[in-house]
């Protein structure tokens, strides 16, 4: 498999920090992978993900997308790169269907194309009978899952998502975890955070694990626990990064 | 432009939902022109036009105090409720328990020692003139009128009422001197015609006020308040739009959009556009209602200033310069209380020191230096130069200046916050 994007030597010290929140990171991404990202609160994961994404610059280190073989810039990547980021980041105030017309469009997505791309999304995604209802009275999960769909509207071909299931119900959880299953098998990319261990265990192909903004343990998940000698990720995580409160 | 237009039609969705924002904006605004020129209007009116009720206590005993009540009855701007014997406190008490705000009382020696008075002055000129000689003056220490007021009329109020008591007191003063210069020269009284010449012969004033144009625009409450007001409103927009980048910023969704293939000056251009039109959505309502709606009020007409190009670039760089400051409000606070709270008191003390609530000219000169650092104040001096002064282009340019000069300060000052929050 070739590498869908480098990451070398990556770090990052916010303005006024004493400490570097990511530390000389380096892997790559493959092109289908289910790359799952765990660490500890603090560990750098979100850090990460909004670098890569283009949302902070690094501080050293480089990021290369490729295509084709050919490094390109992240600029021309943007129209096939989806982020669910961790909090809500969509207008309230609006419906499910104005939020993604306004997001579609914005990715040039034509009107007729976006117009039916939207229905079978909230369709798929539970969200069909609060189509035209403000999303500020929603339910955390069904607010999940508008923050999943708005990401995803332009069916990237590499999906970052930071903590996506965070403070939902198992069902929305679910339904969320069958789409990016589904999403996954139609040849997105995916790289995800999140602190359920076996959600990640049960989703990813490969295993990252971040501390102190280091790169601990990057394999399959097969392989890490066999070189640890664990039974589950969850163990696994703890044997690596310790029993000490991170924040 | 697809982009754009769906960011513009997402702003407006977002105003539309705003319920607050829209009453704050476009009720607000509305109500306080109304009120404001209702009041000013009618405190005019009751200085002006309405009588007022006014007691006398005259201990008089000679026939010039009731001269006095006689020209202050005929000026027709009085209502006499003569009452006798009164003391100090029991006046003053009057003027707290009744309805009346004002008491005059006329000292008992009042005719008196305005005879002597008179009588002096006509002497004195007789001798300048060798007319007369050796005539003796008699020293005279009149006792003082004394208006009594209730201490809560205004103070501008109290100075109209006080300086036609002392134009009458004056006229009187001139009828007696005159008497005094023909008694002294033997004449039992002064011949009829030339008596009223004297009183009479007052010079006509016609008031013009300053103007480039030949259209004469009468000042009145109207003219002065729906400007006002109309920029007061626009800057009040700080509360919206400034909550709006506030909101947008904090919930990631300025975040998402750096993910996304789409200039973030779309956001920018779309906030303004949305905005802009609100402001001059907000101005056309307030002048239609100050055109069409104050007259059936019996409030003066709005008249609109010939110059209609300079009205459009004044009134778009009014609202521009109320949505640049909005903007750099929303940007560089840190919550939505912060910049709901910030905004609204910033506005309150630009509106203040830019002459919005009292004019410009009444401040202390400290007070006018500080006064011209406001937008509020340039934009008000701008619609003053339209709907009072002609609207002449030249007299037009310092306000053009300034305006230009804020927008573009407020721009890169937001710019350069969100080139350091990498949103840029």
């Amino acid at each position: 498999m070739s590498a869908f994007v480098e990451i070398i030597d990556l770090s990052k010290t916010y303005p006024k920090a004493s400490e570097c929140s990511l530390d000389g990171a380096t892997f790559t991404i493959t092109k289908g992978d289910k790359l799952g990202i765990f660490g500890p609160n603090g560990a750098g994961k979100t850090t990460l993900i909004s670098i890569l994404c283009g949302i902070i610059p690094q501080s050293s280190g480089d990021v290369s997308f490729k295509k084709d073989g050919k490094a390109v810039p992240l600029k021309s990547m943007l129209y096939k790169l989806g982020y669910v980021p961790q909090d809500f980041s969509f207008y309230p105030e609006l419906t499910p269907y104005q939020n993604l017309m306004y997001f579609g469009t914005l990715y040039g997505i034509p009107k007729m194309k976006l117009k039916q791309k939207i229905e079978d999304l909230l369709g798929v995604l539970g969200l069909s009978h609060v189509t035209h209802k403000k999303v500020g009275k929603f339910s955390g999960g069904m607010k999940r899952r508008v923050n999943l769909a708005i990401g995803i509207i332009n069916d990237p071909d590499i999906l970052f998502l930071d903590e996506p299931t965070v403070g939902v119900d198992v069902q929305s959880k679910n339904a969320i975890m069958a789409y990016l299953e589904e999403l996954n098998k139609n040849g997105t990319t995916i790289i995800y955070t999140s602190h359920h261990m076996n959600e990640g265990q049960g989703f990813c192909n490969r295993i990252i694990l971040l501390d102190i903004g280091k790169v601990i343990a990057d394999d399959t998940l097969p392989n890490l626990l066999k070189t640890h000698d664990e039974s589950n990720l969850e163990s696994l995580f703890l044997k690596l990064t310790g029993i000490e409160y991170r924040d | 432009m697809t982009k754009l237009l769906a960011s513009i039609k997402k702003e407006f969705l977002l105003l539309i939902n705003d319920k607050v924002g829209l009453l704050l904006m476009y009720m607000m605004p509305i109500l306080l022109v109304f009120i404001i020129t209702l009041v000013q209007d009618s405190t005019f009116k009751l200085v002006n036009e309405n009588q007022i009720e006014i007691i006398v206590i005259n201990d008089d005993k000679g026939p010039h105090g009731d001269t006095l009540i006689a020209y202050l009855n005929s000026s027709g701007s009085f209502t006499i409720d003569e009452r006798e014997g009164l003391s100090q406190e029991q006046i003053q008490q009057t003027l707290l328990d009744g309805d009346e705000m004002l008491a005059i009382h006329i000292p008992s020696e009042f005719s008196a020692d305005l005879d002597i008075k008179a009588m002096n002055i006509s002497i004195g000129m007789l001798q300048e003139f060798d007319i007369i000689e050796g005539t003796e003056m008699s020293e005279v220490q009149m006792d003082e009128l004394i208006l009594y007021y209730d201490p809560v009329l205004q103070e501008s109020f109290r100075y109209s009422v006080l300086s036609t008591v002392y134009s009458y007191l004056s006229v009187l003063e001139n009828r007696l001197m005159i008497e005094g210069l023909y008694a002294e020269m033997g004449y039992v009284q002064v011949p009829e015609d030339m008596e009223s010449q004297f009183m009479d012969n007052r010079v006509e004033i016609n008031q013009v006020s300053a103007n480039t144009s030949s259209n004469q625009v009468i000042p009145n409450s109207t003219q002065h308040n729906v400007p006002a007001w109309s920029i007061f409103a626009m800057f009040f927009m700080v509360i919206s739009l400034g909550g709006n980048i506030v909101k947008e910023r904090l919930s990631g969704s300025f975040i998402r959009l750096q993910t996304i293939p789409a200039s973030f000056s779309l956001v920018l251009i779309s906030k303004i556009v949305m905005y802009v039109t609100v402001a001059l959505t907000q101005l056309a309502i307030i002048f239609a209602l100050g055109k069409f709606v104050f007259p059936l009020l019996g409030l003066p007409s709005l008249m609109l200033p010939s110059n209609i190009l300079g009205l459009i670039v004044i009134s778009f760089l009014s609202a521009m310069s109320a949505i640049s400051f909005a903007m750099l409000v929303g940007t560089y606070a840190k919550t939505q209380e912060q910049a709901n709270g910030f905004g609204a008191i910033a506005v309150i003390i630009l509106a203040a020191i830019g002459g919005i609530w009292v004019p410009s000219f009444v401040m202390p000169d400290y007070l006018q230096t500080i006064g011209s650092i406001s937008p509020m104040h340039w934009c008000l001096e701008g619609y003053y130069t339209l709907f009072l002064k002609g609207g002449d282009w030249y007299l037009l340019s310092p306000a053009l200046i300034f305006l230009i000069i804020f927008i573009l300060a407020c721009q890169l000052l937001t710019f350069i916050k969100l080139k350091i929050q990498n949103f840029i």
